[in-house]
């Protein structure tokens, strides 16, 4: 996907590229991109066995959010960050912690989150033990369901029955991917189940996933619980609804309707919703 | 398969994905022929056995055939869609083929559907 640098035209795509190539030191390094910019920046946060790159710039969600300042990171076991094999290493309360660790370090207050499946997962747990730190939350591919149910954890590789045996094995297939961090990421994720209770309080959610994304079942359930936004995507499964026009268009005008400034981004075009962005199917 | 491009357009090959994979399927093109599209804007989504992607337009004209339709797999290398460039000659580095300045912009191209 070379893209000549020369012939920019008009410049609008300046930010749209973005790659995770600067490290925030510590126990487990993080590799991270963080955009300078103004309004709310979009912190994205990818799933599992996937990265930075690959969820959100190569599907065009960088595109999308080019005007706004956009942070992201690989994920600790994935991608250019620290890969550590210890399953303890991996529970949602490390790795949100990684997430506010990197706003601190960017200096970044109050963000928007996106995310997508795993992420999706880690959003919620942002927004609910630092909702402060949230101002809008976009959960892709997710639903209240236990990802893990029904895997076997021990033989991951070879996990033919469960939802989670092909994300693993699309994980585990990619260059680069280091097979004992990744399950240990799936045992220490695994062994701290989502529970929907209690909600993050104060975050208007948006919940968007394929409509045949088998690991996001009961996400209308769940959008419904919440008080927030369904967008369902046609056709799509978790795999290929990440890169659809529709959801990046639903998450961008959600995330707009948090801009209160008079004059703000109104969603270009005008009436949100008219263009099927939030089909509901 | 032929690559019968019309001679005053460019013609746009699949890029390699950089999975080491040698195709890719069209999961929905976002422009159709006749649609003026500017460079970087979103063209097609694609899916590998790995990933799911977006090709952003590598030029920006106008849309003259797509070489195939929504489920199709396509080989990387292979003719994707074909465009009429606007713009200054060599406005779109790597790309062959301009239209003539003094040519009213009518579209001369075939639109049928790819065969598959």
């Amino acid at each position: 996907m070379s893209v000549p640098a020369a012939a920019r035209g008009t410049g609008d795509f300046g930010k749209a590229t973005a790659m995770t190539d600067s490290v925030l030191a510590g126990e487990v390094p993080l590799a991270y991109t963080a955009a300078p910019g103004s309004g709310t920046p979009v912190l994205l946060v990818h799933g599992f066995g996937s990265d930075f790159a690959m969820n959100w710039e190569r599907t065009g969600w960088v595109r999308a959010l080019a005007d706004r300042p956009v942070i992201g990171c690989d994920l600790r076991g994935h991608g250019r960050s620290g890969k550590p094999h210890d399953p303890a290493a991996y529970t949602p309360e490390a790795m949100v912690a990684d997430l506010v660790r990197l706003l601190d370090a960017v200096g970044a207050e109050r963000v928007d989150v996106v995310g997508y499946s795993m992420g999706a997962r880690l959003a919620w747990e942002l927004a609910l033990a630092h909702p402060g730190r949230v101002r809008r939350a976009v959960l892709g591919g997710f639903g209240p369901a236990d990802a893990f149910a029904g895997a076997d954890l021990d033989r991951l590789g070879a996990d033919e029955g469960s939802p989670f045996g092909p994300v693993f094995r699309a994980g585990a297939a990619l260059p680069g991917a280091d097979l004992a961090a990744l399950e240990a990421c799936a045992r220490g994720q695994a062994a701290h189940p989502f529970r929907p209770d209690p909600a993050p309080r104060g975050v208007p959610l948006l919940f968007a996933a394929g409509d045949r994304d088998d690991l996001a079942q009961g996400a209308a359930v769940l959008a419904a619980r919440t008080g927030g936004t369904l967008a369902r995507v046609p056709g799509r499964d978790h795999r290929t609804a990440v890169a659809a026009q529709a959801m990046k268009r639903a998450a961008a005008q959600f995330l707009a309707a948090g801009d209160e400034t008079p004059g703000g981004r109104a969603a270009h075009g005008g009436s949100p919703g008219a263009d099927g962005a939030a089909r509901t199917a | 398969m032929s690559d019968d491009a019309p001679a005053r357009g460019s013609t746009f090959h699949l890029p390699d994905l950089g999975e080491g994979l040698v195709e890719a399927t069209v999961l929905e093109w976002l422009v159709a022929p006749g649609d003026r599209i500017a460079r970087n804007d979103p063209l097609v989504e694609v899916e590998t056995t790995k990933s799911a992607a977006e090709i952003p337009s590598p030029a920006t004209g106008v849309v003259a055939r797509l070489h195939a339709e929504a489920g199709a797999v396509v080989a990387v290398g292979a003719p994707l869609v074909t465009f009429e460039l606007e713009g200054e000659p060599g406005a779109a580095p790597g790309i062959v083929g301009t239209v003539p300045a003094d040519e009213p912009a009518r579209r001369r191209v075939r639109l049928r559907p790819p065969q598959e």
